[in-house]
């Protein structure tokens, strides 16, 4: 590319498309580095090979350690040249190199030199040097020259000791806070950097005193701050104030709220964007509060600057997921932001109108979101159909658009996860709205036609093997999965043929068509194909002599595997060969520390179909079996419900317990889940001693106690009562732990054969009346309100005495009856003074319960409540008005 | 903390890199990363229009400059409209040390005054200084003309 026309002002004009660097090599310049060592240093030449040596470092060329030492030494000599740019490169390089600490002290006394001398720059830059180099013994001595320069006239030099603290204070807190006073004293500085350093340095300093930074944050809200850098950091720190004060004043005013508010005047958009999302983020926020934030993010929805009109839709994006009723003001400028050029602004927008939108923009948004989805990457689309999924849940009335929706681009080009994440949310909301489950089948059944994924395949066989039996019309799922078997690899064929035995197994009328095609699957190709259909004839059609009843099929086809693998793991290493056989029975059911697994992960999404194997059987189905298997508990019939595990001790304590309180018509078992932290010990007939004394209507008839618990492998003991039948009896327990303790060696696992008897005090246990009720949801509350008899209607009014606000005496009320909250109604507005929750359940006895609580709050935040229930039987209508009344 | 500092050419390859803060083994990742991310979107950006993209709890803000293409990356503190701060510093001090935004050969003609800029600019993972004439000052070792 010739350039005659340019100015020839030096050489190397003709190969204007070259790098200099071009050809350039380590080695090479590695030699080239010995002009470091001439006694007449050339400045210009050195300041040359310091750029090519920062380029190999650039290009993440290494130097060994023995040409790092060299280059370092050689560097050294160049503090004898009085060249100002290459003393500047000298700095830069040093920082580079990065030099052990044996080499530092080679540079430390030049260093030291520069930081006393006259030049404000050379002390600037030999403070940034020297602390980026040096360690705590070197710190102490240069210390005082460091709290000089943080007040030093010069800002540049103020800000180099300054920052350099910053980093320091990771590695030296001690002393580095005993520069307070100085750093005090630079936060006052009227130049505007020094002061946003020394304003971080200073917080950095005092943020575990939370008056300090309190009286910080008074004083310099009332003073005047230079920077917009600063600026920021102050809202910062005010909103950690307001954070931690959390008391409003007398008059009702947030502390330091105008500040805020002021700050969204602020020239600096930066400054205003910091202010109006520590607005947003104040804890319990109100309305009045939120809209002058709202409003100043909203104008910044139509910038022109993509960097502005992302931290608008983000910031937006987090309110809606708390209030969203305030963003909905912005739902037009956030609608054109769906083409937006930027991507990730675009699907900030998307999610953020999911959230805002009420049920009557639906349908127009998804026809927005369609033109959307074509031209944005797989990673934004699950972001997207995650929000579509929540929104489903939210409006189950609108199932059928958003089912659709979910169809459509489930047909479409798309990799594994993403089809993941649509097939999951498919099946959620099969499971959730019970009106979406025929035609959601039949869109997962369309999918499976051309399924590129054979883990999806499978995964949607084995759900429809459970699904479609139940479904009217189970016939027409057969077309499907038997073109699998023809059409698909092994695995979906053997898949598909296991989910034909489950349509078998379950619908009679379908058993003889059935046959006709398992029996076609005996001539496959693939061996398992053909053994599981021989398996499966031979189960449904068999003569008695595989399984003798009806029952023992549909367990064998539809059973979950109940023992968590990691525990069947554990068992047959430790079998060792002899002549008794491997008892399944000998496995633990129960999981390692299941209980901290799910405290660990309380955002989990759900995983859409079937839970991984391997993990525990969280359902009543796994107690159910589990109780099932001791005798004892046979004649108590059917189990009404399990509550979830209840901690009886402190996180990391010697034993660790919680309690399963499982529900029958005229009993109750408490299941005591027991851990032993201790690898010395073997606990051998472990039993909780319970004290009924407070739950007078109760009496004990059973208790099962554990033989023997190893280190950290739980058990579980278990104590049944008796009490009234069908009521809702309530009662506190008290329970001690007691068992036989014995030494085991820790070298050789053996146990010693003596141990002594001891006891271990466990927190108390209440039944409560929520442990009668069952959450069931309904999919319409108004319809399943009306077509219960009003006859069986009990209303009455309570007051619940003076409130927090209305959301806190909501949510009392919900979990004081254990009901599930329905179409979303649990959340309240913020600041609203009047809200209509409605919940349902199943009461103990099946008696299906309907409630509709009316809240209202007066002027002195006293809150009334009117209470209506229906339900299948008067009397459980009253018992729940007995509980509002008893709670 | 600002994590990242890369400059890469038109053809996707580093000119100069700063990590602070980002273990050896996750750099090579956040270079292609961010590599891609101006392949797929830098075409046809006018010079210094700031693009921006989130990636899990980071930032990232980018943009071009001549033949050179920038990006910032920062958490934490460093959002979207701090690195839009510090990327601007950086856009205007390579154009006043180039004279131009910058052919890939001149940026390179400059790599010395360029590197100690920086150095000028983010010292290890946070901002330290933000007008071009100071930092022009600094570079020479001159004291900053406010003092």
């Amino acid at each position: 590319m010739a350039q005659p026309l340019v100015k020839k002002d030096d050489d190397r004009d003709d190969e204007a498309e070259y790098s200099p660097f071009l050809g350039i090599e380590k080695g090479a310049v590695l030699q080239e580095a010995r002009v470091f060592n001439d006694p007449q240093l050339d400045a210009r030449r050195c300041s040359q090979v310091i750029t090519k040596l920062l380029y190999l470092l650039n290009q993440g060329e290494t130097f060994t350690k023995i040409e790092a030492t060299e280059v370092f030494f050689a560097v050294t000599k160049l503090f004898q040249s009085r060249d100002i740019g290459l003393r500047r490169m000298v700095y830069l390089m040093i920082k580079e190199l990065s030099p052990s600490a044996d080499e530092v002290i080679i540079v430390t006394s030049s260093l030291m030199k520069d930081m006393n001398s006259k030049t404000d720059m050379y002390r600037a830059n030999a403070i940034r040097v020297l602390c980026r180099i040096t360690d705590g013994t070197l710190l102490a001595q240069i210390e005082r020259y460091l709290k000089q320069a943080i007040v030093d006239k010069n800002p540049v030099v103020a800000s180099a000791a300054l920052v350099s603290g910053i980093h320091l204070l990771q590695t030296n807190p001690e002393i580095v806070k005993r520069w307070s006073n100085e750093v005090q004293e630079a936060v006052q500085s009227r130049a505007a950097l020094v002061q946003f350093h020394a304003l971080a340095l200073l917080h950095q300093i005092r943020q575990n005193d939370r008056l300090a930074v309190s009286k910080l944050v008074t004083s310099l809200t009332r003073g005047t701050v230079r920077s917009p850098l600063a600026q920021c950091l102050l809202i910062r720190y005010t909103s950690q104030v307001i954070r931690e004060s959390s008391n409003n004043t007398q008059t009702g005013d947030r502390p330091f709220y105008d500040f805020l508010e002021s700050c969204l005047r602020h020239k600096s958009e930066m400054v205003i964007f910091e202010a109006a999302r520590a607005i947003t983020e104040l804890n319990g926020v109100t309305n009045r509060e939120l809209t002058p934030a709202i409003t100043v993010l909203q104008l910044f929805l139509s910038s022109s600057k993509p960097v502005l009109r992302f931290a608008a839709v983000r910031t937006l994006n987090k309110v809606a997921m708390t209030h969203p009723m305030a963003v909905t003001n912005c739902n037009i400028d956030m609608e054109s932001l769906i083409s937006d050029q930027n991507r990730s602004i675009a699907t900030l927008a998307i999610t953020t109108l999911l959230k805002t939108g009420n049920e009557s923009s639906v349908d127009r948004l998804m026809k927005q979101i369609t033109n959307f989805m074509s031209d944005i990457a797989d990673e934004f689309k699950i972001v997207v159909v995650d929000a579509i999924r929540s929104l489903c849940l939210k409006f189950p009335l609108k199932y059928r658009s958003l089912m659709n929706f979910l169809s459509n681009i489930l047909r479409e080009e798309g990799g594994f996860e993403y089809k993941k994440a649509i097939v999951d949310s498919i099946v959620i909301l099969i499971r959730d709205i019970p009106d979406a489950k025929e035609n959601g089948l039949l869109h997962l059944c369309e999918f499976i036609e051309d399924c590129e994924f054979t883990y999806l395949s499978t995964q949607i066989l084995h759900f429809l093997g459970v699904e479609g039996p139940k479904t009217s019309d189970p016939g027409k799922y057969i077309r499907y999965i038997y073109n699998r078997v023809h059409l698909e690899n092994a695995t979906v064929r053997a898949c598909a043929v296991s989910t034909l035995a489950k349509f078998g197994a379950a619908v009679e009328s379908l058993k003889p068509r059935i046959f006709v095609l398992l029996r076609r699957c005996l001539f496959d190709s693939d061996d398992e194909v053909r053994d599981r259909a021989t398996l499966y004839l031979n189960t449904l059609g068999g003569d008695g002599t595989v399984f003798e009843t009806d029952k023992d099929v549909k367990d064998f086809l539809f059973g979950y595997f109940d023992i968590p693998l990691v525990n069947l793991e554990n068992s047959l290493k430790n079998y060792e060969p002899s002549e008794e056989p491997f008892d399944l029975n000998s496995v633990p059911r129960e999981v390692k520390s299941q209980p901290l697994v799910e405290k660990k992960a309380p955002g989990k999404k759900p995983t859409g179909l079937g839970a991984p194997p391997s993990g525990p059987p969280s359902t009543a189905d796994a107690y159910e079996r589990l109780l099932a298997s001791i005798p004892e508990f046979a004649d108590f019939g059917k189990l009404f419900k399990s509550s979830p595990p209840v901690e009886l001790t402190e996180a990391e304590t010697e034993y660790a317990v919680n309690v399963v309180k499982h529900i029958f018509d005229r009993h109750v078992v408490f299941q005591y889940n027991c851990t032993n932290t201790i690898p010395e010990q073997l606990l051998e007939e472990v039993t909780v001693i319970v004290d009924a004394s407070d739950a007078e209507e109760f009496s004990e008839v059973f208790s099962k106690p554990l033989r023997s618990l190893p280190y950290d492998s739980p058990g579980q003991t278990f104590v049944a009562f008796e009490k009234p039948e069908g009521l809702p009896t309530v009662g506190k327990f008290s329970n001690i732990l007691k068992f036989i303790v014995k030494e085991v060696d820790p070298s050789t696992g053996e146990a010693e054969d003596d141990g002594v008897e001891d006891e271990y005090q466990l927190e108390d246990l209440d039944v409560v009346a929520a442990d009668y009720m069952l959450k069931v949801g309904v999919s319409n509350f108004k319809n399943a309100w009306e077509t219960m008899d009003p006859d069986a209607e009990r209303v009455d009014e309570y007051g619940l005495g003076p409130r927090e606000n209305l959301a806190e005496a909501v949510n009392t009320v919900i979990n004081l009856l254990g009901m599930q909250p329905c179409e979303g109604t649990e959340t309240v507005p913020p600041n609203a003074r009047s809200h209509t929750c409605l919940l349902s359940g199943v009461f103990i006895g099946n008696v299906k319960v309907l409630v509709r609580l009316s809240f209202g709050l007066d002027g002195a935040r006293d809150v009334a409540m009117k209470l209506a229930v229906r339900s299948e039987d008067v009397s459980v209508s009253d018992a729940v008005h007995e509980i509002v009344a008893s709670g | 903390m600002i994590l990242a500092v890369v400059f890469a050419n038109a053809e996707g390859n580093i000119l100069i890199e700063r990590f602070h803060g980002v273990p050896a083994e996750e750099r090579l990742h956040w270079r292609s990363f961010l590599v891609k991310l101006g392949s797929d979107n830098l075409k046809g950006v006018k010079n210094e229009e700031l693009l921006v993209a989130s990636h899990k709890s980071v930032y990232i803000v980018y943009t071009v400059l001549g033949d050179v293409s920038i990006y910032v990356v920062g958490k934490d503190e460093y959002d979207e409209l701090a690195l839009s701060e510090v990327i601007f510093v950086i856009t205007s001090v390579v154009k006043d040390v180039c004279g131009k935004p910058p052919t890939e050969r001149l940026f390179l003609d400059k790599y010395g005054r360029i590197c100690l800029c920086l150095d000028e600019i983010v010292w290890k993972g946070y901002l330290e200084n933000t007008e071009k004439d100071r930092i022009k000052r600094l570079i020479r070792l001159k004291p900053p003309t406010e003092f």
